[in-house]
């Protein structure tokens, strides 16, 4: 009993997960993959989560929606006395201009929250920062954007060598949670406990990321909440916004990072040299050269697992080209900010937005022992030898190659190749 | 005939790179003991967008080995530069990587045109890279010292009009190794 509760506990927290009814076992989402970790047998889909890292390929080429992400629904606010919205900055790429930013952002109030903050409030303090951490650690090249937790996951998970090349700071939207918890506390008169700080999120990893943290030292957020959840809720409450008179103060100087390219951008200095990748398969490339060491010019690499940045991840409602033109759009009609950013630089500087080393959580490996493994391995060869190399999928493993590393842990055999076992009768 | 063929082999430039630590480096790269496992490549002359393939599969391989991460990008670092060597400056040629439960052994041989001073090529930043190497961004003569600098024995026989034949192998001493089943 004791073993059991303590493995429950030990397994890794997803968002993503698989509803087995509805699942055809068609095999797209085993192929698109990043981390290889969708299986089919017995024709349906299998989700190996010491693998997966929530980065929601999978949701978006399953074709009957049988991949599903959990986040958190709008009662979970009940639970607490102060609510707290932090809003993703690709929320402002969702709504239409006849709604608009500002109406959308009044919509969170009228859903229960007592403040909200914007991710984009704090864009040019922490590009600050960000250009600091690149100064002051000349010797870790090229550094990688960790805001993006799919990344920070596929980096443990496959390329745990560079783990410390990452950048080890809060992301933007933990340093507003930090903060706003801790400065409520203090104003509300309340315990950190009866504050409920909510992200308003895009994607997938950022619900897991809410659950599972990675690298922060004290719990953060209470819960992630679905873009495409709350677009809902403002479709029906429109008439009730037109009468809202409520001032807001909303930052589009700084919503350009929903967008890939922005951040690398806005982090290029004469000094610094930046590059931007979307896309996670992209990213996968990269990594592999930066990994051999043959990207270390680059003094900043952004990193972003959906392939337009932010504004691409699966719990948005629109279309990520269209939202990204409004982003873009609002930025480029807006005001620089004038924020007084000495007060968050000196936080940083204080070690406040630190975060404990990353630790690998590594997949590679086929045996702990490398006798065993190099034995599994001679085995992968000899059986990727009477395959037929086409890496169709039809077996339910992604490659012929994972088709072999499956036979040799004796999870498929070579019958599972329908393609081997015709050519064979005829 | 074979009085010919001893004269020639006496004849190749030779350059040998083992540290003391490593005692059994120079017996081991001229009479290496069969292997557990190899991978095998063709290296394409020229083809400079395909450059890398083999080295990011040895890696690849090794990963799952569990070779430790920072002794693999050593590794990787050697390999592609090996790699990128035989595709800028050669007719073309072989990579092998003999793996065995404590290192690998990776050779490459050419189709030549062989190497006129090995040893001047040993120093960094002499290259005779051509102007398509340049522009890809190779041919900064670094190429084999960083060889040097990245395994823990090393050696390569080259002369004008012959193959060039390149030994190097990486100890993987930092293994992630077993025993860990208390928990």
């Amino acid at each position: 009993m004791v073993t059991q509760m303590s493995n429950k506990k030990k397994e890794y927290y997803h968002s993503v997960y698989l509803e087995t009814d509805k699942c055809v076992g068609c095999t797209k989402c085993v192929r698109i993959c990043p981390t290889e970790a969708i299986r089919v047998r017995e024709g349906k889909a299998k989700i190996d989560s010491t693998r997966c890292i929530d980065c929601g390929e999978c949701i978006n080429t399953c074709p009957v929606n049988a991949i599903r992400i959990i986040s958190d629904s709008l009662d979970e606010l009940k639970k607490y006395k102060y609510k707290l919205a932090i809003i993703s900055a690709s929320y402002a790429g969702q709504f239409a201009e006849d709604i608009g930013l500002e109406k959308a952002l009044k919509a969170l109030f009228h859903l229960g929250f007592d403040d909200i903050a914007e991710q984009a409030m704090i864009t040019d303090i922490t590009a600050d920062i960000i250009r600091d951490y690149i100064r002051t650690h000349p010797k870790i090249r090229p550094i990688l954007s960790s805001n993006c937790p799919a990344i920070v996951r596929l980096v443990q998970v496959r390329f745990p060598s560079l783990l410390s090349n990452l950048l080890h700071i809060e992301s933007p939207i933990s340093m507003l949670a930090k903060y706003y918890r801790d400065n409520i506390t203090i104003e509300e008169k309340l315990k950190p406990e009866e504050i409920g700080i909510f992200l308003i999120v895009p994607s997938a990893s950022q619900v897991t990321a809410v659950h599972q943290p990675e690298g922060t030292y004290k719990h953060l957020h209470d819960g992630a909440i679905a873009i495409s959840d709350i677009y809902c809720k403002v479709m029906d409450i429109q008439k009730d916004l037109d009468k809202d008179n409520r001032k807001i103060n909303s930052y589009a100087n700084g919503l350009s990072w929903a967008v890939a390219g922005q951040e690398a951008q806005e982090i290029a200095a004469d000094d610094i040299r930046t590059l931007a990748i979307s896309g996670i398969h992209n990213v996968i490339d990269i990594l592999s050269n930066i990994e051999s060491h043959r990207l270390d010019q680059y003094d900043y690499i952004e990193l972003r697992s959906c392939s337009q940045g932010c504004v691409g991840g699966s719990l948005n409602v629109e279309n990520p080209f269209v939202a990204e033109n409004r982003i873009l759009n609002m930025v480029r009609s807006s005001k620089k900010l004038d924020i007084d950013n000495n007060y968050f630089f000196k936080l940083y500087r204080e070690g406040y937005f630190d975060v404990i080393p990353l630790e690998p959580r590594s997949i590679m490996e086929l045996d702990k022992d490398i006798k065993k493994a190099i034995g599994l391995m001679k085995k992968v060869k000899e059986t990727l030898n009477k395959l037929p190399g086409l890496d169709c999928g039809v077996c339910g493993s992604p490659t012929c190659k994972a088709l072999a590393e499956d036979i040799a842990k004796g999870n498929a055999t070579l019958e599972d190749c329908i393609i081997r076992t015709r050519k064979l009768k005829s | 005939m074979k009085v010919c063929e001893a004269a020639v082999s006496n004849s190749l430039h030779e350059h040998w790179a083992v540290p003391d630590e490593v005692k059994d480096g120079r017996e081991f790269i001229l009479n290496p003991p069969e292997p557990e496992l190899v991978l095998d490549y063709e290296i394409e002359s020229r083809n400079y967008a395909k450059a890398g393939k083999a080295s990011s599969d040895i890696k690849l391989t090794l990963k799952q080995l569990g070779v430790d991460p920072s002794v693999l990008r050593k590794i990787a670092i050697a390999c592609y530069e090996a790699e990128i060597n035989v595709v800028a400056h050669s007719k073309g040629g072989k990579m092998h990587a003999n793996i065995y439960d404590d290192r690998v052994l990776v050779i490459l041989e050419d189709e030549g045109p062989g190497i006129e001073d090995v040893e001047k090529a040993m120093l960094p930043g002499f290259s005779t890279a051509d102007e398509l190497a340049r522009e890809m961004g190779f041919g900064a003569g670094l190429g084999l010292p960083n060889i040097k600098k990245n395994c823990d024995a090393m050696h390569i026989s080259s002369r004008l009009g012959y193959k060039t034949r390149l030994n190097f192998f990486v100890l993987f001493d930092k293994l992630i190794n077993g025993n860990t089943n208390e928990q």
